[in-house]
Parts: C-alpha cells; sequence; structure tokens
C-alpha cells in the first residue's frame, strides 16, 4: 500500500485564503445589494432579494471559513528524491505523481497578499502539465525550487 | 553544408499571397467605408496600391534575409526583416521531419520541410519551416539529421543510403476505398433517418406539433428532408474524395531510427518520426469500423505547434484489420506490445457510467415531456440510445499493466486504446470524489507530452486497488517507502 503525502502547507496559507475570499465575498456583495437595489426599484418580487441574500449569506460562511480550513487540511506534498507527490481536494481527492525527471522547469510566484506573509507558490512543469503547490513559506518555496531543479538537471533522459 | 543557403524564390510568391490573405479583410472594410464620393475612392486606391507594394517589398525582402546552414550539429535559421532574428535548433532535439509538397512548389520541384522539436514556442507555425527547397536539399538535411543523432554513423553520411528501409505498410486499394467510405459517415445516416421519419407523416401530426408556426416548413417536411440528405450526400463524396487524394500511396517505411510516412496524391507529405521519439501509440475504432473489426493507429510525438496538429499526431495506419496490428507493427516497435489483455472496470461501475450519460440528457427529458406532453415521450427514445452509449462506454473502459507500459482503453464518441511506455509519462494523476470512494472506485489519468500540450488516457471508475496498483507501479520510491 502506497502511504499518502506527508508534508503540509503553510499554516499562514488559511489566513492567505480567508483574506482573498473575503474580497471576492465582497465584491459579490456589492453584485448582491445592486441586484437587490434594482428589484425594488421595479418591484420585482419579493422572495428573489430573499433568495439572494440567503446564497450570498451560505457562500461567505463557505468561501471565507469553511472552504480554505477543508482546503488546507487536505492539503498535502512530498517532495522525494525521485518524484513529487501531491494530494489535495475536499469532494474529489486528487493525487498526482510527477517523476523529478520529468520536470522541465520551476516557477514560484507570489501575489501581493502572498507576499505580505512571506509566502510563495510554487509551479511545477513537466512538457505536458502543470502542478502548483499553494502558499509555502518563502524560504520553503526557494529551498525546493532550488532542490527540485538541481535533482531535475541530473536527470539527463529527454522527452 | 555550412555556407548559408536560400530558400527558392517562389517562397516570394507563397508570401505575398499569405499576407494578401491576412490584409483581406482589412481591404473589405475599407472598402465600404471609403467607397463614396471620388475623394474616397482615390484614397481607397492609394491605400491598397501602397499596401500592394508594401507587402510585395517587404516578401521579397523576408525572402532575401531568409537563410539557413547546418552548422556543427544545428541548424541555424536566421531571419527577420526590420528584426533579424536567429533560431539555432540542435538536430538532436528535433521531434520529426515533415516534407510536402503543395501544388505551387510542386510546379517547381520543390519541397517545403517542417521541423518540430518539443519546445511549445507558442507560435503558430512549426519550429522552422523551409518553404521551399529542392528534393535533394530535403533528402540532405534528413540525412544529416538522421547522422546527427546516430553518431556511430556520422563519419560517413553516404552509408545511411545504404541502410535497407523496410515497407512497414502500404495502403491497399480497397483498404483506401474502405477508409473514405467509414471516415466520417454520421452525417449521412442522421440525414437517412431524417428522411425516414419525413415518411411517418400519417402517424406523427407535425401539424398538430407545430401548429402553423411554420406551415410551410410542415409542409414542405419531404423536400426539406430531401435537400438535407442530398446536401449530407453531396458533403460526404467531396469528403471522400478529399480522404481518397489525402492518403492514397500511403506507405510507412522503417529506417534505422525513424518511421517514414509519405501520403499524398496531389499535396505529397512525408512525415520522418524518430523512434526514440515516440510518446504514445493510440489505436482509435469509430462505430462502424470497429463494428467491421477495423481502427486506425497513430503515433504521438512530442512534435508539432498549436496550429500545426498533424506535427504531433500521426497517423501510422489509417485502417487496418486489429487483430493484424501487433503483426504489422510489433517487429518494428519492438518496446511496445499491442497484444494485452485487458482488465475492465468492475460491475459496480456500470450504474455511475449510466448515471452520468443521463446527466445532461435527463433534464431535457423531463422538460419534453412536461411541455410537449405525449409527445414528449419521444425524447425517450434519445434517453434510451444515450443509456446504450453509457453502457458502451462502460464496456469498453479497461487498463492492463506490463512491466514497462501501461495500456488504457476508453471511449468517448470512438473507442480508443492507448498505449504508453513508463517513461513517457509525464505524470499520473488519481481522482476519488466522495461517491466513488464509497463503491471502492477510482479514476486514474496519464499524462503524456504530444505536440503543444499534453494528452494521454482516462478511465473513469477503475476498481481502487487497481489505481493503486498502477499509481505504485509508476512511483519509483512506492517499493523503498513499503
Amino acid at each position: 500500500m502506497i502511504l499518502e503525502p506527508q508534508k503540509r502547507i503553510s499554516a499562514k496559507a488559511l489566513t492567505v485564503w480567508r483574506i482573498s475570499g473575503a474580497i471576492k465575498i465582497v465584491i459579490s456583495w456589492i453584485l448582491a445589494a445592486v441586484a437587490i437595489f434594482f428589484l425594488h426599484i421595479f418591484k420585482g418580487p419579493f422572495w428573489i432579494s430573499v433568495l439572494i441574500l440567503g446564497i450570498e449569506l451560505i457562500s461567505t460562511y463557505f468561501i471565507i471559513f469553511l472552504f480554505p480550513s477543508l482546503r488546507w487540511r487536505c492539503w498535502r506534498y512530498d517532495v522525494r528524491d525521485e518524484e513529487i507527490e501531491l494530494q489535495e481536494g475536499i469532494f474529489i481527492v486528487k493525487r498526482t505523481l510527477v517523476p523529478m525527471i520529468r520536470v522541465q522547469h520551476v516557477d514560484t510566484v507570489q501575489g501581493p497578499i502572498l507576499r505580505k506573509y512571506q509566502l510563495a507558490s510554487v509551479i511545477i512543469n513537466t512538457a505536458a502539465t502543470a502542478h502548483e503547490i499553494p502558499a509555502l513559506e518563502e524560504s520553503e518555496a526557494e529551498e525546493l525550487r532550488r532542490f527540485i531543479s538541481n535533482l531535475a538537471r541530473v536527470a539527463d533522459e529527454d522527452v | 553544408m555550412s555556407e548559408p543557403k536560400r530558400l527558392h524564390p517562389i517562397v516570394i510568391v507563397l508570401t505575398i499571397g499569405k499576407r494578401i490573405k491576412d490584409f483581406i479583410f482589412t481591404f473589405i472594410a475599407l472598402f465600404f467605408i471609403w467607397n463614396k464620393g471620388d475623394g474616397g475612392k482615390l484614397l481607397l486606391f492609394g491605400a491598397s496600391a501602397i499596401a500592394i507594394i508594401g507587402i510585395i517589398l517587404v516578401s521579397i525582402l523576408s525572402w532575401l534575409r531568409y537563410t539557413y546552414r547546418l552548422e556543427q550539429n544545428e541548424l541555424r535559421i536566421e531571419y527577420g526583416v526590420f528584426v533579424r532574428k536567429k533560431r539555432y535548433i540542435p538536430l538532436e532535439r528535433i521531434q520529426s521531419l515533415d516534407i510536402s509538397e503543395g501544388i505551387l512548389q510542386r510546379l517547381c520541384g520543390m519541397v517545403k520541410v517542417q521541423i518540430e522539436t518539443a519546445g511549445g514556442s507558442g507560435t503558430d507555425e512549426a519550429e522552422a519551416v523551409l518553404s521551399a527547397i529542392s528534393k535533394e536539399e530535403a533528402r540532405y538535411i534528413q540525412e544529416y539529421v538522421a547522422a546527427a543523432k546516430n553518431p556511430s554513423v556520422q563519419e560517413d553520411i553516404e552509408y545511411i543510403q545504404e541502410v535497407p528501409n523496410h515497407t512497414v505498410y502500404k495502403i491497399t486499394t480497397s483498404q483506401l476505398i474502405l477508409l473514405s467510405l467509414t471516415s466520417g459517415g454520421v452525417g449521412v445516416v442522421i440525414s437517412a433517418v431524417l428522411a425516414f421519419l419525413s415518411q411517418l407523416d400519417d402517424f406523427i401530426p407535425y401539424e398538430r406539433l407545430f401548429r402553423g408556426v411554420e406551415q410551410w416548413a410542415v409542409s414542405n417536411m419531404i423536400i426539406i428532408a430531401l435537400l438535407v440528405f442530398v446536401g449530407f450526400v453531396a458533403a460526404w463524396i467531396i469528403a471522400l474524395f478529399g480522404t481518397m487524394l489525402k492518403y492514397a500511396n500511403f506507405n510507412v517505411t522503417k529506417t534505422e531510427h525513424d518511421l517514414v510516412i509519405s501520403q499524398g496524391l496531389l499535396e505529397k507529405r512525408q512525415i520522418t518520426i524518430p523512434l526514440t521519439r515516440i510518446q504514445a501509440i493510440r489505436i482509435n475504432e469509430n462505430i462502424v469500423r470497429q463494428w467491421l473489426g477495423y481502427g486506425s493507429v497513430s503515433v504521438e510525438s512530442a512534435g508539432g505547434s498549436a496550429s500545426n496538429k498533424e506535427g504531433s499526431k500521426v497517423l501510422l495506419l489509417p485502417l487496418v484489420k486489429l487483430d493484424t496490428i501487433e503483426q504489422i507493427l510489433g517487429q518494428y516497435l519492438t518496446d511496445y506490445q499491442f497484444t494485452s489483455s485487458f482488465t475492465p472496470v468492475p460491475k459496480r461501475a456500470m450504474i455511475r457510467y449510466i448515471f452520468r450519460s443521463w446527466f445532461i440528457i435527463v433534464p431535457i427529458v423531463v422538460v419534453s415531456i412536461v411541455f410537449l406532453k405525449v409527445w414528449g415521450l419521444l425524447s425517450l427514445i434519445i434517453l434510451t440510445l444515450i443509456t446504450f452509449w453509457g453502457v458502451l462506454k462502460y464496456m469498453d473502459a479497461g487498463w492492463s499493466l506490463e512491466e514497462q507500459q501501461l495500456s488504457l482503453r476508453y471511449r468517448t464518441i470512438v473507442r480508443t486504446t492507448v498505449f504508453i511506455k513508463r517513461n513517457k509519462i509525464q505524470s499520473l494523476e488519481l481522482k476519488e470524489s466522495y461517491f466513488q470512494r464509497r463503491k471502492e472506485l477510482a479514476t486514474l489519468e496519464a499524462f503524456v507530452k504530444v505536440g503543444f500540450g499534453g494528452a494521454g488516457g482516462r478511465v473513469i471508475d477503475m476498481d481502487r486497488m487497481d489505481v493503486k496498483k498502477v499509481y505504485s507501479w509508476f512511483s519509483r520510491e512506492a517499493k523503498i517507502r513499503d
């Protein structure tokens, strides 16, 4: 039986995901407010407004609180000498296996929120696919990037 | 061959044609905007003249500036009118060499050579295109590339010509006809069904169905159906001749390290694929062909670009009886095993396959029954067909594992069997949804590098333990960790 990957991503990722979730939710609240406003003006049925409010409330809870923590709990990865293994997904669990010799290049990406919390995402590219490990500690991401590119360089097997 | 060489001047004509084609919409737009009054006409004429002269000049210049040479095991191309560009391609990185002859090239006895590498540079064309060079030149490049890849014979390029070429496959006339007949015949079947339905006029009161909304359409149902049918047949015949011209003289030979495919009657093509660059081998069977026991085999290589899909998915055997594939290819592609016995997906997956096919169709059926009442029940026929299709998908899904090879079989519309070597898999994915987990099922997907992006194979709802087995087969460290 294969063991599941062990490493978790940074706990600060939770905060980052909550913040970016909050930004999305604020935008959707604004849209909802506009929609309700127009419904009121044009005397639309009242129950639609209630429905919109309900959906907004539920998705606020889901996107800011529930999903980030579930997602964080589900995210695992492992970088070993010969392969990288990723596991993610709440409802659909997806496990990916990438042999080190197939890695073409590695990127680290950092958005404004990630930068504020000294986090970075690592994107591992093969000739055909790209795989992202989100929100690692900056130092860890950098180390990982170097580690992978060193190992990948050793392997001299071509496409 | 180290001195820079130019392409044949016919390229100028080709470039002018291509540029004008790109500009034609601008011309048309300008025509409508400025075609008012005398001043406008003058402006239009002037602008067109300047544009055409500009295009001709730029085309000549770009021909002058385009040079290529073979040097230090690299193909070196220099081009560009305003911005000078150099592209050096190491010969051993070349994925495939595609030689074709368009009508213009043929008039001058030239060929077009497209060179593909694994790099998807995001451009539309292949990595290097030599639009018109002489046939001898093309052969020379071919041999040079082959020699560069195989240093042992590099000292003596002439030697390569003496390597015997084995003919792997040659299309016969009857196969060509069958191939043309069975490609895309679905449209005809559909229109035949339509024509048949229109004959049921007495049983199905179309008038009441559409109630005068399209009185004309209803009263002329038969004529419309007939016209549609004739249209389909015409399109099919045209497609039939197109296929025949494209695949006439289809012929595959194996040289020492490459597969060479040549095809075509009016426009000749020759494609060279190095054996080591083959990423996967795929057998496709559409419903008609599967029923007759035939399929088509294609090789997927890492070359190719966004617009030139043919560079990456090359038809190797356009039409072949399935049970002869091993016999034809086995001795040449010795790494691959074509006679795998496939393990089907477990029985408990069947219901999921059927449900999945129902996702879109069931709401449609419900809606049409609610709104069209009794006649909506006709949609149940579609439901039956879709269900049948789901069952087919279930029956076709399967997998097989050899020591170094993963074979996956699944159906989208056609049945696909894909053979992938372990060291060509870029990444492997295992997916389980909540419902799959309850039934101990999982989805397996393997990615290989094909052309511009990736491709591969996916089998849904395999037994979970089987997926894990494939997963640890692919894992390089599973054994260590156990």
